[in-house]
């Protein structure tokens, strides 16, 4: 039953925010929402104090799987809070052709690892994230290859 | 001594390669004297592309390579990713199957809390512990050997269920195991929280409040020592934990002391959940079969390692290969603890800090 009540509550908090709501697994809560939604809604799960920041998780979406999507194509960012056995996963989505969403290191610091993985993993530009540098890749990674898009195959070798 | 005409700090790096630090990582810190006053840190070292590659490969091919990305706790890869494929494809594994998954767990539990025991005395100079427990590991070892056939990647799971099935000679020499490691256990949290010279390393060092951890977001034994009561084995019970429930063990300390303490205690409480779980080992089938091809669906999946929450986003997309594999392991978010923590301590008590929250770099650099 708490675990139905902390669905609600945050069924609650973002309606105002959402596009739309689902509920893909008893105990997770889908919320879409649009880019610049996306700080006022973590701020308010934050405000809440619901839950905590569990991951992002990026997934690329290039453009003939998904119909609908951008033309180029997107990356759909994953925002899940996790409250107890409850999940609450905020999902924007970042086009090709202008991947940039907010940092949201200024509401929660502990988010700077996951951005910077974000950004050099999968080509998604944190605007304003405070530390930009490598985290996992070598240093001599080349500009511009993101190794978790669906069309990286591997570097060239010369 | 500060110049102020220099506005420059003064920057110690520590790492990839640095005697005090065996594991692959770069740190930062910026020193006032002996004062800590910034932490950054550079992880990758080890980076061997594990999600991207677990894109190209089936699901029982998957499971063995995430079985990979950790070395300590390995099997709560292996476990996240077969409950995870279970989901996507809608089956469920039998109940033994279940419980053997969890006995598995907890014994992975005490290995790796107890290396951790040892690492983390080592680090605070004090050896002799940190031989005694890794004498003490070797139990646990031997017994997951006896029981898996490994020692390391026992690969025990496979997608719908268990390899191995749990002999009745296998239970004896668990049992016999335990009784021997509960003492110890009686033992170390004694000498952990008597000994003046150890408690001088550990005693109000790296203080994380209960406001600061809710904000940091660290996970497992690190967020439980500062008195938040998170476990995903309570809060969403998985495989065989929904039959055989764990006691949350929480600590007030916020310290370095008391992130042993609950360590100690978890080992206890796993030993209590081992013993529990053979006496009423349910009957049955060990695996049920999962189709190859796994429709469309999205899962996440939560797992209690042994340093806390494991997380993997799981997308199928029709075929026998996912779509897309997230892990996110316990240590990347303990780090972001560590990072805000380190200001304000001395430069020698990092290592301790550090090892407090048992990071395990190969998981970072999955």
């Amino acid at each position: 039953m708490e675990l139905e009540t902390a669905l609600q509550s945050a069924e609650t908090l973002l309606q105002p925010l959402a596009v739309e709501i689902k509920r893909p697994e008893p105990e997770r809560v889908d919320v879409y929402i649009t880019l610049e939604n996306l700080k006022p809604a973590v701020q308010t799960l934050v405000d809440a104090h619901w839950g905590y920041l569990a991951a992002i998780t990026g997934v690329d979406k290039p453009a003939p799987a998904v119909a609908g999507a951008a033309p180029d194509g997107d990356v759909e960012v994953l925002y899940t809070f996790a409250n107890g056995g409850a999940l609450a996963t905020l999902r924007v989505r970042a086009p090709y052709t202008d991947a940039q969403i907010p940092t949201i290191c200024d509401i929660i610091p502990a988010a700077t690892l996951f951005e910077r993985e974000l950004i050099e993993m999968l080509g998604v530009d944190c605007i304003g994230t405070p530390d930009r540098g490598h985290l996992i890749l070598p240093d001599e990674w080349p500009e511009g290859v993101y190794p978790l898009r669906k069309s990286f195959t591997g570097l060239n070798q010369e | 001594m500060e110049n102020p005409e220099s506005p420059q700090k003064f920057v110690v790096p520590i790492g990839p390669q640095h005697p005090a630090l065996k594991e692959p990582a770069h740190f930062e810190f910026s020193v006032d004297g002996e004062i800590v006053t910034g932490a950054s840190v550079r992880l990758g070292y080890v980076h061997r592309g594990i999600e991207k590659a677990a894109e190209a490969r089936n699901y029982p091919q998957g499971l063995y390579l995430v079985e990979r990305v950790c070395g300590i706790c390995s099997h709560v890869h292996a476990l996240s990713f077969a409950l995870g494929t279970e989901k996507l494809a809608k089956v469920v594994a039998p109940p033994r199957a279940q419980a053997i998954r969890v006995l598995t767990s907890e014994l992975e539990r005490l290995h790796s809390h107890m290396l951790w025991l040892g690492v983390a005395a080592h680090e605070g100079g004090f050896d002799t512990l940190f031989m005694y427990s890794w004498r003490d590991r070797e139990t646990v070892m031997d017994l997951l050997e006896q029981m898996t056939g490994n020692r390391v990647n026992y690969s025990i799971n496979i997608i719908g269920g268990v390899k191995q099935d749990v002999s009745d000679e296998i239970k004896t020499a668990i049992l016999k195991g335990m009784d021997f490691l509960e003492g110890r256990m009686t033992h170390y949290l004694t000498v952990v929280t008597t000994d003046e010279t150890f408690l001088g390393r550990t005693r109000d060092v790296g203080v994380m409040t209960r406001e600061q951890a809710e904000t940091l977001g660290p996970v497992g034994p690190t967020a439980r020592a500062s008195g938040v009561p998170i476990d995903v084995r309570v809060d969403s019970p998985y495989a065989g934990y929904v039959d055989f429930p764990v006691n949350l063990i929480v600590d007030d300390g916020c310290d370095l002391l008391a992130r042993f303490v609950v360590r100690i205690k978890e080992m206890q409480e796993s030993i209590r959940l081992i013993r529990e779980i053979l006496d009423h080992l349910p009957e049955g089938e060990l695996a049920v079969r999962v189709p190859r091809r796994i429709p469309e669906n999205e899962i996440i999946q939560r797992v209690e390692a042994p340093r806390g929450e494991l997380f993997y986003y799981m997308k199928s997309n029709g075929t026998d290969m996912p779509e897309r594999v997230k892990i996110r392991t316990p240590s990347l978010c303990n780090w972001a603890s560590v990072i805000n923590l380190a200001p304000g301590y001395k430069l020698a008590d990092m290592p301790m800090i550090l090892a407090g929250i048992d990071p395990c770099f190969s998981c970072n650099d999955r």
